[in-house]
């Protein structure tokens, strides 16, 4: 299925692709809970997320200093430093990961400022192949429409200004979603992933991830309860500070 | 002039347009006398006529404080800190060094992608992909190499800023001192220098000798690319028509 690189980790990996407003990332979160509930170890990982790249991308996007390869590198730079501290640790001690984004954006996005399609697959062939893809599949206008709802105004790469398709953010931002989603329908055709047909509604959609992810994960790793309800009633406490600490919350119903 | 060429690919916004520039590339590893070298290149290449930029390493306004930032921290992978470079490297070219070579000025570059690509293969980074990553790199008119073997350079670095944790390759080498981790870690980058050297053809100058000889090998080196620049043809023609005119009271 190509160039990265397949895993062979005990743990597994459920990546979610899709342009803005495809409603990808609220079912992965919903994935996320289900994971949760049935007692599983995950690990969650979205797009331009990493402590140490972050600040670098945000003041450069505040000043406007990218230029489409700069902004390749610097995605790719962010993209690595999670790969090596978050997920793939995570996928060795055999947990599930899920990823908000993977490279299929990077391709998408950065072939449609003009960076060539072979060397973005060269440039990120040190990503782990993910266990499934989820392709979210939207048609342009109504993701528009859920995107602009309510939102006052679109930050200048959000909307690719930076291509110069318009003046008008919102137009531009159209057209440029318009050209990512004609890049990801080739790629989930090119790469397998699973289109999932968003415009469903949101249980068919989750009902159908869960399917897909189910084979996949009944070797993976659970979180062992850590006894927290027991000492509580044991001891007849209330358990009024505990939410200061996420791994102990997780534990609590 | 024809359109500007790359190592890899044609990287986005770069126009089939001629550059009347010249791209002029010093490499070789730390102590080997490179910022003696381009300070005595840029005071002869102004005095005849040549418009220089000189530029360098960790210097771009995107990247150089997160690099800076990172390296602080210990938990960086050589992945993401080679990305970081990567993307200070293209912002440099893109923002300094692209915009000197189209205004016809020549630009003195203080290493360039050599080592930042030998210091990754040290690092265990997959060399086809760091030089895959690099192909973004606009080809230099030259590369000039700074040779000079470890118990050469030793001495040298010793007496003056001492040895430094990254050229000693203290983050991932596990010698029990600085000294032989230094001594390792050097005749490891000067391995991976001269393979580079015959791969990209560099010219390879001998650094071990006294300053002015070096200097002179440099400037040997170098003459040949600047043909075509015009700057004496001008100086000359200018001085010419000066005398015709009548002389020093003339217009200017």
């Amino acid at each position: 299925m190509g160039n990265l690189k397949e895993s062979t980790y005990p743990g597994k990996l459920f990546i979610v692709e899709g342009i803005d407003g495809s409603g990808k990332s609220t079912q992965l979160d919903l994935l996320h809970k289900w994971l949760m509930s049935e007692g599983y170890l995950v690990v969650f990982t979205e797009w331009n997320s990493s402590p140490i790249v972050k600040s670098t991308t945000r003041r450069a996007k505040q000043r406007r200093l990218l230029s489409p390869m700069s902004f390749s590198l610097i995605h790719a730079a962010d993209f690595a430093s999670r790969l090596y501290m978050q997920v793939i640790p995570a996928l060795q001690a055999g947990a599930i990961v899920l990823a908000d984004r993977y490279v299929y954006t990077a391709y998408a996005r950065d072939s449609v400022r003009g960076v060539e399609r072979a060397w973005l697959r060269r440039l990120y062939s040190f990503a782990i192949q993910p266990t499934v893809s989820f392709y979210f599949d939207v048609p342009l206008d109504e993701a528009i429409t859920r995107i602009l709802e309510g939102r006052p105004a679109l930050k200048y790469y959000e909307a690719g200004m930076d291509l110069r398709l318009s003046r008008n953010p919102y137009e531009s931002f159209r057209l440029f979603q318009g050209l990512i989603k004609n890049e990801y329908d080739h790629l989930a055709d090119e790469y397998g992933l699973v289109r999932i047909d968003a415009t469903k509604s949101l249980v068919s959609q989750q009902k159908l991830m869960r399917q897909m992810v189910r084979p996949y994960i009944a070797d993976a790793r659970r979180l062992e309860g850590i006894g927290i309800q027991e000492a509580l009633k044991e001891h007849h406490l209330a358990g009024r500070y505990l939410g200061e600490s996420d791994l102990l919350k997780e534990d609590i119903p | 002039m024809s359109a500007p060429k790359f190592y890899g690919i044609r990287p986005p916004g770069i126009e089939a347009e001629s550059l009347p520039g010249r791209l002029i590339v010093l490499e070789g590893t730390d102590g080997v006398g490179r910022s003696t070298q381009i300070a005595l290149l840029r005071e002869w290449l102004e005095g005849r006529g040549y418009a220089v930029i000189h530029t360098g390493f960790n210097r771009s306004e995107l990247a150089s404080r997160g690099i800076l930032r990172a390296k602080r921290g210990n938990t960086l992978d050589p992945l993401t800190l080679n990305l970081f470079y990567a993307t200070d490297f293209w912002d440099r070219l893109e923002r300094h060094i692209l915009p000197a070579l189209r205004a016809g000025m020549i630009a003195l570059v203080d290493r360039y992608i050599f080592t930042l690509i030998a210091r990754a293969v040290l690092r265990g980074v997959p060399r086809e992909w760091i030089e895959d990553v690099y192909g973004i790199a606009l080809i230099p008119d030259k590369v000039l190499y700074l040779d000079m073997e470890v118990d050469q350079l030793l001495p040298r670095v010793i007496a003056t800023y001492g040895l430094d944790f990254w050229e000693s390759g203290q983050d991932y080498l596990r010698n029990p001192d600085l000294f032989s981790n230094y001594v390792e870690y050097q005749g490891a980058m000067l391995a991976e220098y001269r393979r580079l050297a015959s791969t990209y053809g560099f010219e390879t100058i001998d650094a071990g000798r006294p300053v002015g000889e070096v200097f002179a090998s440099l400037q040997a080196g170098i003459e040949d690319v600047l043909q075509g620049m015009g700057a004496e043809e001008d100086a000359s023609s200018a001085r010419a028509s000066t005398g015709e005119v009548g002389g020093p009271t003339g217009p200017a």
